[in-house]
């Protein structure tokens, strides 16, 4: 298929890549541009493995297509690595053993990052719904609940 | 204009219109959500794609001079899931838009998007029935307003012509009253088993559809007259057995279809309850 030049924002740099019609944000990021935080797991967007930001809200970089990203500013888990709020989230993972194969880590994080995001206050039932789109086949869920909720609770009593 | 390797990103309608009347086998694509996982399977290989998502007029809700509710095409789930004017008997579209897959997926998928897809598990296309929807569609040819009743065809298929596309969702005005939405599947995410879609004024008229039981969504006058004069016992059984004749479900991975006859009027029973319970409330 017939390639054309990108221009793509991810984690605050400018990218230039090549794509196809349907190579998706996700193949890119991936193959070309080397975030590989973000796994590809189905392909279908079901199991939230690919979960990125886009313009500051969680997409599937699996869902999108390259070509139709530029403009668009992506982050990926490597581009938060120096952000407080991620790096809570991932020392309360660590703290809690929220993952044991860890595939679907950085999917769940951009998914509580963005839960995290307002000062609203944050309970069990608000963390299983933003969760619910991404899919772990070994925790069963409960430490890396757990994990959020305690991220949450530190950033409330100011920690 | 343009294309890069075959994407069209054109950022007025009729720009869209026009590509998508003279570009070979090209498609509009919106939210993602059901296309490019299609592409992924390569279930669907189109030549060329125009993005509708830049377009400033299919996107917001607006409130039409007469009260009318105007949602553009593009719209996101999670917007409509918010919207507060949706309210009264149109409260059946939000709680619907709010349990559509997962909040990443409703960051991405429009309204016009999901029922032009008419997978017959969405969410949207018993709500939009039950609240009375009009679909505003348009091609180069100008545009036309179609009932949400023969919107939806066939199993994916819709009353679109090639080179059309859904534009906005028109709603009535609401009336005070209830709106809700029953969903029940197997795990959170997943398209429903059986779903219903009540509107209820409080003046009693009673608007039903049922979803995932058949190509389209099931409704039925009689049923909606049924429930609009009572809400008896004997009155909620009518009005199941009639919905419960007119669906013609299929046995799939989520359940049979039998098992799906069987929910349609404990499920439609248990919406009146929540109905009734949500206006005392």
């Amino acid at each position: 298929m017939e390639k054309a030049s990108v221009s793509l924002q991810v984690n605050g740099a400018t990218c230039e890549a090549q794509a196809t019609l349907y190579d998706t944000l996700l193949t890119v990021l991936r193959d070309q541009l080397l975030f590989t935080s973000a796994k590809r797991g189905c392909n279908q967007g079901v199991c939230g493995a690919c979960t990125v930001l886009a313009d500051g809200v969680p997409v599937r970089a699996c869902l999108s297509l390259a070509l139709d990203c530029e403009g668009r500013r992506i982050e990926t888990v490597e581009g938060l690595s120096a952000n407080p709020r991620m790096q809570a989230l991932q020392r309360s993972f660590i703290r809690r053993g929220a993952f044991q194969c860890a595939f679907c880590t950085p999917g769940m994080l951009i998914s509580a990052y963005a839960l995290l995001g307002s000062d609203r206050p944050v309970n069990e039932a608000d963390v299983r719904k933003s969760l619910s789109g991404n899919l772990c086949r070994c925790t069963g869920y409960k430490k890396i609940i757990e994990a959020v909720l305690e991220t949450a609770g530190d950033r409330r009593s100011g920690r | 204009m343009s294309d890069k390797a075959g994407l069209f990103r054109p950022d007025s309608l009729s720009e869209a219109l026009h590509l998508l009347a003279t570009v070979p086998d090209s498609r509009p694509l919106a939210g993602g959500a059901s296309l490019i996982a299609m592409i992924n399977a390569r279930i669907v290989e189109p030549a060329a794609l125009v993005s509708v998502t830049q377009i400033a007029e299919l996107r917001g809700i607006r409130v039409s001079p007469s009260g009318e509710i105007v949602i553009g095409a593009s719209t996101r789930h999670r917007d409509i899931a918010e919207e507060t004017r949706l309210s009264g008997t149109l409260a059946v579209v939000p709680d619907a838009a709010g349990q559509i897959a997962s909040a990443t997926i409703r960051n991405m998928g429009t309204i016009g998007g999901s029922i032009a897809h008419a997978d017959p598990g969405l969410d949207f296309p018993p709500a939009l029935v039950a609240a009375g929807a009009v679909v505003e569609v348009a091609s180069t040819a100008g545009r036309r307003r179609i009932p949400i009743v023969e919107f939806f065809v066939d199993w994916y298929a819709t009353a679109l012509s090639p080179g059309e596309i859904v534009v906005a969702v028109h709603l009535p005005k609401p009336k005070p009253g209830v709106g809700l939405y029953l969903k029940h599947r197997r795990v959170a995410g997943d398209f429903a088993i059986v779903s219903i879609a009540l509107s209820r004024a409080l003046d009693g008229e009673t608007h039903i559809a049922v979803g995932g039981c058949g190509p389209t969504p099931v409704a039925s006058a009689e049923a909606d007259r049924i429930l609009s004069c009572s809400t008896s016992g004997a009155a909620l059984a009518q009005a199941g057995e009639v919905l419960t004749a007119l669906a013609d479900p299929v046995d799939d991975v989520r359940g049979t279809a039998e098992y799906r006859r069987l929910l349609i009027p404990r499920m439609l029973r248990r919406a009146m309850f929540d109905a009734a319970a949500k206006s005392a409330a």
